[in-house]
């Protein structure tokens, strides 16, 4: 019975499967220590007398979503920050493998790419600032007991910073891209291709991770506000 | 009434020491005389909106039984937390003490 209603619990939670894993264990030992510690002669009375006072899983379930929620934001800020650092490493080592190759730009598109290079660097930067402001703008609030106005504003400010670094960062590795295309439109050896290719293909995995991670968030977000917001966003008494 | 003060109350349980789920709940309800006889679920996302918050550190230990379980232990922050919380709340009680006090005594009958 009690394995029954933890496991019950944890498919309540099955969102989030770490702390689903975390909850189960946590409350199965729970139950087992209150029967263990129960007046009630009979076992199954005991187990049943339990889970009464444990109260009702979905009722409990949905008071962690909040916890799931600010805990999945904290991590995409942070994921932001490194997703936009990897970037710019994979950025800086294909700078350095033209200098070491010597491939230079092909001269009839200089112009065009002087444009790309101004829009991928004032985007790149653009992600680097709201990816930054997002994360120790969501770093800094407290999560309260219930999902209330304020901290569902907070959560949407983070959602509106968090998803400016995403299509700055996309915009940027669009341009990365074409200027890859541009410098390697005249190179001969396909080794040239080497470093500037894995380089792409690491900037856009970036880019995809940390837009799968915004929209994990903001569904995660969306469940949180169907499922009434762990108790609603009536102020604390 | 008791839900906005649970942060407070789940501090003040884990005072005297680090202690898992059952032994709060145990430890609030023998404090409170059984006054605060919550549904015992609802103590497990305070308990990890805490250690989020980093007034509360966890850590997994294996009990007598054999079962693994989470302990849990008030930071710094979390003692600090408490402190302020307590001063806030003793101010917050002596002032509705005296408020009481003072329609006692001071009732005009006209």
């Amino acid at each position: 019975m009690i394995r029954e209603y933890a496991e019950r619990l944890a498919r309540e939670l099955a969102y989030d499967p770490s702390l689903s894993r975390r909850v189960q264990r946590e409350v199965e030992d729970h139950l087992w220590e209150a029967v263990a510690a129960s007046p009630a002669h009979e076992r199954l009375e005991a187990e049943r007398r339990a889970i009464a006072n444990f109260g009702d899983p979905r009722a409990i379930a949905s008071q962690f979503a909040l916890v799931s929620l600010s805990q999945q934001a904290r991590k995409v800020g942070v994921a932001a920050v490194l997703l936009i650092v990897a970037v710019f490493i994979a950025m800086k080592a294909r700078l350095v493998w033209y200098g070491v190759m010597q491939c230079p730009p092909i001269e009839a598109m200089k112009a065009l790419g002087e444009i790309v290079i101004a829009v991928d660097r004032y985007a790149f930067w653009l992600a680097v600032l709201a990816g930054v402001a997002g994360w120790i703008y969501i770093d800094s609030r407290r999560l309260p007991a219930r999902l209330t106005d304020e901290y569902r504003r907070q959560l949407a400010r983070f959602s509106l910073l968090g998803s400016a670094a995403g299509a700055a960062l996309i915009v940027s590795v669009l341009g990365d891209g074409v200027l890859t295309s541009l410098r390697l439109a005249a190179s001969q050896s396909p080794v040239q291709f080497l470093v500037p290719v894995v380089s792409m293909a690491v900037e856009l995995a970036c880019a995809g991770v940390l837009i799968s991670y915004l929209r994990g968030m903001s569904s995660a977000s969306r469940a949180l506000i169907r499922r009434g917001g762990a108790g609603g966003s009536r102020a604390a008494p | 009434m008791l839900k906005g003060h649970l942060d407070m109350i789940v501090l003040a349980a884990l005072a005297p020491g680090p202690a898992h789920g059952y032994a709060v709940i145990e430890e609030i309800k023998r404090r409170s005389a059984g006054a605060f006889d919550l549904p015992e679920g609802t103590i497990y996302p305070v308990l990890h909106r805490l250690e989020q918050a980093g007034l509360l550190a966890g850590r997994w230990v294996t009990a007598d039984s054999g079962r693994r379980r989470r302990v849990y232990a008030l930071t710094r922050r979390g003692e600090r937390a408490l402190a302020e919380q307590r001063a806030l709340w003793d101010q917050f009680s002596d002032a509705i003490g005296s408020l009481f006090k003072g329609g006692r005594s001071g009732k005009n009958p006209a």
